[in-house]
């Protein structure tokens, strides 16, 4: 029990220090690190490895750092003693996961900046517990962490379990992607996500090219289909080598896109249908699926650029590979424009049996209009963002350059040497006060 | 339960409602897995199923459609095949997906949705409505009073005999109705933005700038 007390005290002596100037407060931080550090190496907290109670002695939001590494000890004791990856105990409604939870929900977010790891090891410990039960506990532990968190990856394990990306690809694109590609494509944002890709595709690399920009390039040739209807070069910046290694392992999907361009629908059905397997392996089958349903759209679209109009029956014959049924054909055509996915109007007659007609939005100046009152709206919301920017700057300029207080501390920063310690940055800061420029003046 | 089913039955903004839900899924999740409390352990799936259902109709009712589409990947698989409520949720997110418009009406009238999501679902076709009237403005030059009628959900036999109240129901939106060749010609509507809701981001940034400069 002294070891707990000492614990204890070591940490109650630490949250005092918070306020302190933050350099001492860091410096105390890092020595209780490296004791608890030493503590572990030299099997001193061994004592407390199976005693569940101990952590009774801490609080999770005051005595983060030696409470996450007791909590760590005692997973990974729990782990070698019954050699399972998430042992009872870990698990929903386990002791371990209690303290877990209890220590997501609570923990100090300056404290475990320190404890980086660590946090980050527990966090991954009990999601994978947690998946190995339900995905709605999984759910639940996401939610816990603070929206404040500062962890690239952890964000991104937190996007990845919301869209329920499968758990290999989300571990490939942890190392060293951006999670918002995946974000984006789940919600249909294909610019977006085309920008996040294209910054993995284009990831400077001396000679070999990691898997994970691999499979980045498989999704940014679907996502560049989608959004732009044919094989989108990736950023200039992509060196020709390692063009080459994408060209040679994302053949099928190349292919694929050929056969988009080419506006051939029974080649492009034969493309997808022949690489079931590695669209499925790869975890890109709904993209795909996505992308045959686009190939409608912009086989409409190219369309467009001949015909200025078309009825819906003639339009079905040019598009659809074999005869559909007019009520079909018109059901997608309708759809795609009532989405706002095709850029035309529909005029219907009077007659049920005669086939609507379908402009091309160039030509109609009803669409024009409609466009125009659309652009309108958008400026409209613009001005009001703008508006409440600009009242907003007015105010803080007003609170900054008219106040008293501010007043007072310009006078008081003059009044100071340039040799001020700063107490966040432990340095030496001039204050970069601007000179009085209108003292030269004559 | 009684506090979810207050909050499905206020008036409270779509945006609103969202943002209640979306801190209530974690309570909901723990409180339904019993959260390590041997009390509570029975696995309750009836909060979940109408905590979910209800948070899937107000991501409809703000219009995130692929958000919920999302959200039905989170919901535990063994409950999402179960619940009935939760079945017609996926049908519907099919049908709205798919711009299959009469299914969409006939998912939320006839399937059978329990008594406290009726008034999201009631909402929801009101609001559902008003974007397909949005769109067919947009989308239609000229179209047969019974495909408008469809488009709105209402009765196509009464549109069939050009039923004036069918007709109101779109001349109030300023579209004409022409009697001699029996169309009707749709009058673009646009949605001006009216609420402020764009600029709250910016408030609250500027807010917090305040802050931190003080």
């Amino acid at each position: 029990m002294t070891l707990v007390s000492d614990l204890a005290a070591a940490s109650a002596h630490v949250h005092d220090s918070a306020k302190l100037p933050s350099g001492d407060y860091d410096r105390q931080l890092r020595e209780l690190v490296e004791y608890l550090k030493r503590l572990l190496s030299t099997k001193a907290l061994d004592a407390l490895a199976n005693d569940e109670s101990i952590l009774d002695h801490f609080n999770p939001a005051r005595d983060s750092i030696p409470y996450l590494f007791i909590l760590r000890l005692q997973i990974q004791t729990a782990q070698e003693t019954t050699v399972e990856t998430v042992p009872t105990k870990i698990q929903p409604k386990g002791v371990l996961w209690t303290r877990s939870v209890d220590f997501l929900r609570n923990f100090d977010r300056i404290q475990v900046r320190y404890v980086g790891r660590e946090w980050r090891e527990l966090l991954e410990i009990v999601g994978h517990a947690s998946q190995a039960v339900s995905q709605s506990d999984f759910v639940s532990m996401q939610k816990l962490i603070p929206v404040h968190c500062q962890y690239w990856t952890t964000t991104f394990a937190i996007f990845q379990l919301c869209l329920c990306i499968p758990l290999q690809s989300f571990l490939c694109f942890v190392q060293r992607t951006s999670p918002a590609g995946m974000v984006y494509m789940a919600l249909k944002d294909w610019r977006k996500a085309l920008h996040f890709l294209g910054v993995v595709v284009s990831t400077p690399v001396a000679s070999s090219v990691s898997l994970v920009m691999v499979e980045a390039y498989k999704k940014w040739v679907l996502v560049g289909l989608l959004e732009h209807g044919r094989l989108y070069p990736p950023p200039t910046i992509t060196t020709p080598h390692v063009m080459k290694i994408y060209q040679s392992m994302a053949r099928p999907y190349v292919i694929l896109a050929h056969a988009f361009e080419r506006g051939d629908i029974r080649r492009l059905r034969a493309e997808v249908d022949s690489a079931k397997d590695i669209w499925e392996n790869d975890n890109n089958t709904g993209l795909v699926s996505q992308v045959v349903n686009s190939f409608y759209r912009q086989a409409i679209i190219k369309l467009g650029k001949t015909f200025a109009a078309l009825t819906v029956a003639d339009l079905a014959k040019q598009v659809f590979p074999l005869p559909v049924h007019e009520e079909i054909a018109e059901s997608v055509i309708v759809s795609l424009v009532l989405s706002g996915a095709l850029d035309a109007t529909l005029l219907q007659t009077q007659d049920q049996a005669v086939s609507s007609m379908l402009r091309f939005s160039t030509t109609s100046s009803f669409t024009r209009l409609s466009h125009e009152m659309h652009i309108q709206s958008q400026l409209q919301k613009e001005r009001f963002i703008m508006e409440a920017l600009v009242g907003n700057l007015r105010e803080s300029n007003q609170t900054l350059g008219l106040s008293d207080e501010c007043v007072d501390s310009v006078h008081k920063g003059q009044a100071w040497s340039g040799s001020e310690v700063n107490p966040i940055l432990g340095e030496e800061v001039g204050l970069e006060m601007d000179e009085d420029l209108m003292g030269d003046m004559p | 339960m009684e506090q979810l089913a207050g909050l499905v039955s206020s008036n409270a903004l779509p945006s609103q409602l969202f943002e209640a839900l979306s801190q209530y899924e974690q309570e909901a999740c723990l409180i339904s897995a019993g959260s390590g409390s041997p009390e509570t352990s029975g696995n309750d799936p009836t909060l979940l199923s109408a905590f979910y259902s209800s948070f899937f109709l107000v991501h409809l009712l703000t219009d995130q459609v692929p958000e919920a589409r999302a959200l039905t990947k989170r919901i535990p698989a063994a409950l999402l095949h179960q619940d009935s409520s939760l079945q017609n949720c996926l049908t519907l997110l099919r049908a709205v997906w798919q711009t299959q418009v009469g299914q969409v009406y006939q998912i939320l009238r006839q399937c059978p949705w329990p008594e406290a999501l009726q008034p999201l679902v009631r909402r929801y076709e009101s609001f559902y409505q008003n974007k397909t009237l949005i769109s067919v403005s947009t989308s239609y030059e000229a179209i047969r009073l019974s495909t408008a009628a469809k488009y709105l959900g209402l009765v196509e036999q009464a549109a069939e005999q050009e039923d004036p109240n069918v007709i109101a129901n779109f001349t109030k939106c300023g579209w004409t109705w022409d009697p001699a060749t029996k169309l009707l010609h749709p009058k673009a509507i646009v949605v001006s933005p009216t609420d402020h809701q764009s600029s709250d981001g910016i408030r609250e940034a500027m807010k917090m700038l305040g802050k931190s400069g003080s």
